[in-house]
């Protein structure tokens, strides 16, 4: 086989997309693992991210016969675009927690998913601001370059400034988590009742912790308009996202910020080569390959709860010193 | 019977007198007149509507009856097994479509719906056993959250083994369309969607309630939701009560599917898309409580599809001309979820616990009122409906 350039573009664009998933799961993680909310509206906060994003920084949508037209047109700097990315989820994510968060996990995981499915509901709807369907189209890239490079300086770019912010993620939460911070959002974890009867309020803690990482969930949208200048709003937001992340988080472990980079990168990779390889799969099994491996994504949920809840990459275990 | 014959022997020594069957407490005359006052409100809002609109708009209504008896078929067997097994089964919904295509694929042997539906009933109550013994009953004792995540992963794998299997087309039940009988000009109701499916509704509600007061399995599966350990200590087999419990719940759902399938058509996403409606009217009405189910199916349905009447009125160009205004009524039943816990958050049947800890604000708001912070009352929470 000789070597496709195309195919380099290719690597990029699962890398990119493998980041986004990585910040997605960094976010679930700090919620679920670190302090024990577990969030089945994932892709409500990511979609008011993206969405936040791509109407901020784009420029106004020219005048074209069939498209709605969104609202924009504010032409914002992109970091300008992040940064409110992030504000709009946080508090997105704030608002949601503020009725549940005093209730049993469930009630969260039901508030959330309800959230999830009636915020994609009004971006397929709600025309005059997010275009419908046809979605946001024209988003600017981070950088702009010209000549015949031009595709692979864009998606380098992308690569590049996507892993120095998972990189300067990573060093950041790691002093966040150890911190005494940290060991609170673990008390609470474990044993909220022995928390607050410390004299720490769960209820504050977990709603810090729910916002920022719905503002980490937020930011990964922006990433993904940076990485994929378009929005649509039925397929890339649906429940299945979530739960996609889930499968990341359990298999790179609770509690545990670089075994969810991994997992995202392996899980989302499985989903990239069954997409690549699918020119050798059999011609009558072709179109059931996604439904395979969403089936699969399936089975490792249950097997992983089952056997490895802690994941496969298990949090350190902590002795008193 | 789910009984052992240790519990039998311990009732025979004091049999308690036998009740005629609508022996009426004074908490239940209460409740019956309560219920009796919110009906004649309803009626009367109804009566209004039709006096300010024209008769029409009394469709929206009866399609809301129609839609709340789907939700309240599907929404008692979740409660019931919320509330022995403790975790919110998000595979429901895609139970409930695995039941509408079990019906399909029999329907499309050349046998009648109606075996069909029967047939997925068994079926899926054996189904709904086979989850519990080879997923959910290795997860016992771990929490809300691990069996939360392997429901979803059986969702999954059902909604897209049905998308793989019955591909993503639409399919239809073929029932012949019958007239629609009308009442009134311009006022009709369909024979399947508007007087078979809250009939069926309703025979269920009567089934489910005999099932839980009169007989003894009922009884072990209340005892069983309301304190587990007490329940074993009793000598209940809570096994085999789990068991039974699966199998309603399924079963229902398989039902609650087909009377969906009838109502519009079959596709893969069609039990995902009523799971929030479902576990919406779960939760208004009170967790683990068949009558609480009803109520919030009821209030949940019944907003839901009245409020597109207020959605169109919003989407016509002089008011605010939103596009596809009607399409926003899924939104109505977050909105009236997200009160309920902000509220009552154990719905408007269900028991507060015993130190019900107030959502803060309105613990704020209430001391504002001089009312205290007592809010475990055990009296207030009872009387609700």
């Amino acid at each position: 086989m000789a070597f496709d350039p195309l195919f380099l573009i290719n690597v990029g664009f699962y890398i990119s997309f493998a980041i986004v998933f990585a910040l997605l799961a960094i976010g679930f993680n700090l919620q679920w693992g670190y302090t024990g909310l577990f969030n089945a509206g994932i892709a409500g906060f990511f979609l008011i991210g993206a969405y936040t994003a791509a109407i901020a920084i784009t420029a106004p949508s020219p005048p074209a016969t069939g498209y709605p037209g969104h609202l924009g047109g504010y032409q914002l700097p992109i970091a300008v675009g992040a940064l409110l990315a992030m504000v709009l989820a946080g508090s997105a994510a704030a608002l949601i927690a503020l009725p549940t968060l005093r209730l049993r996990a469930d009630y969260l995981a039901i508030a959330t998913l309800a959230f999830a499915e009636v915020v994609r509901t009004i971006a397929i709807n709600l025309e005059p601001i997010t275009a419908g369907t046809i979605g946001i189209v024209g988003i600017p890239r981070l950088l702009e370059f010209s000549g015949p490079n031009k595709p692979y300086l864009t998606t380098a770019t992308i690569v590049g400034v996507g892993a120095a912010i998972i990189l300067v993620l990573l060093v950041a939460l790691h002093f966040i988590v150890e911190s005494p911070w940290g060991r609170v959002l673990r008390g609470v974890r474990d044993d909220e009742e022995a928390t607050m009867a410390v004299g720490k309020n769960a209820f504050w803690y977990k709603l810090q912790v729910f916002a920022i990482g719905g503002a980490l969930m937020g930011l990964a949208g922006w990433f993904s308009v940076m990485a994929l200048p378009y929005l649509e709003p039925a397929g890339s937001f649906a429940p299945a996202v979530t739960f996609s992340i889930w499968v990341m988080v359990i298999v790179g472990g609770a509690g545990n910020l670089k075994g969810s980079i991994v997992g995202a990168f392996v899980v989302y990779g499985l989903e990239w080569g069954s997409v690549q390889l699918k020119d050798l799969a059999p011609p009558e099994l072709k179109d059931t390959i996604p439904y395979i491996r969403l089936m699969v994504v399936g089975v490792l949920l249950i097997v992983l709860i089952i056997y490895r809840p802690d994941g496969i990459l298990r949090e350190k275990k902590r002795v008193l010193r | 019977m789910a009984i052992p014959s240790k519990l039998n022997t311990s009732m025979q020594t004091k049999v308690p007198p036998r009740r005629w069957v609508f022996h009426l407490t004074g908490r239940t005359r209460r409740q019956l007149l309560r219920g009796a006052l919110v009906a004649v409100i309803f009626i009367a809002f109804n009566g209004l509507l039709a006096a300010l609109f024209g008769v029409t708009i009394l469709n929206y209504t009866i399609t809301g009856l129609s839609v709340s008896s789907i939700v309240i078929v599907a929404a008692i067997g979740l409660s019931l097994l919320y509330g022995i097994r403790g975790f919110a089964n998000f595979a429901h919904g895609d139970i409930m479509a695995l039941g509408a295509y079990v019906a399909l694929s029999v329907n499309l042997s050349g046998i009648s719906l109606i075996w069909g539906a029967i047939v997925s009933f068994v079926v899926l109550a054996v189904v709904g056993i086979l989850f519990e013994i080879i997923i959910f009953s290795r997860l016992e004792g771990r929490g809300p959250v691990a069996p939360i995540v392997a429901s979803v992963g059986l969702a999954l794998i059902i909604q897209n083994g049905i998308r793989a299997v019955a591909t993503t087309r639409i399919w239809i039940y073929p029932v012949a369309a019958l007239p629609e009988i009308q009442i009134v000009p311009g006022l009709g109701l369909d024979p399947i969607r508007h007087i078979l499916t809250p009939a069926i509704g309703l025979l269920f509600v009567i089934s489910v309630h005999i099932l839980l007061t009169y007989t003894n399995l009922g009884k072990a599966m209340r005892a069983t939701a309301d304190n587990l350990e007490l329940a074993k200590a009793t000598g209940i087999d809570t096994k085999r009560v789990t068991y039974a419990t699966w199998a309603v719940s399924c079963s229902f759902a398989s039902t609650a599917g087909v009377l969906l399938g009838l109502a519009s058509f079959l596709r893969p996403e069609m039990g995902l898309n009523i799971l929030l409606l479902i576990f919406a009217a779960v939760i208004v009405g009170g967790i683990g409580s068949p009558w609480g189910a009803v109520l919030g199916g009821l209030t949940i349905g019944l907003s839901q599809e009245m409020s597109v009447p207020v959605f169109v009125w919003l989407g016509q160009p002089d008011v605010i001309g939103l596009v596809n205004s009607s399409a926003y009524k899924v939104a109505i039943p977050f909105v009236i979820l997200i009160f309920v816990l902000i509220i009552r958050p154990w719905g408007i049947a269900g028991r507060p616990p015993a130190f019900a800890r107030r959502v803060f604000f309105v613990e704020r708001i209430t001391q504002a009122l001089g009312r205290g912070t007592t809010t475990a009352d055990p009296a207030e929470g009872n009387d609700g409906g």
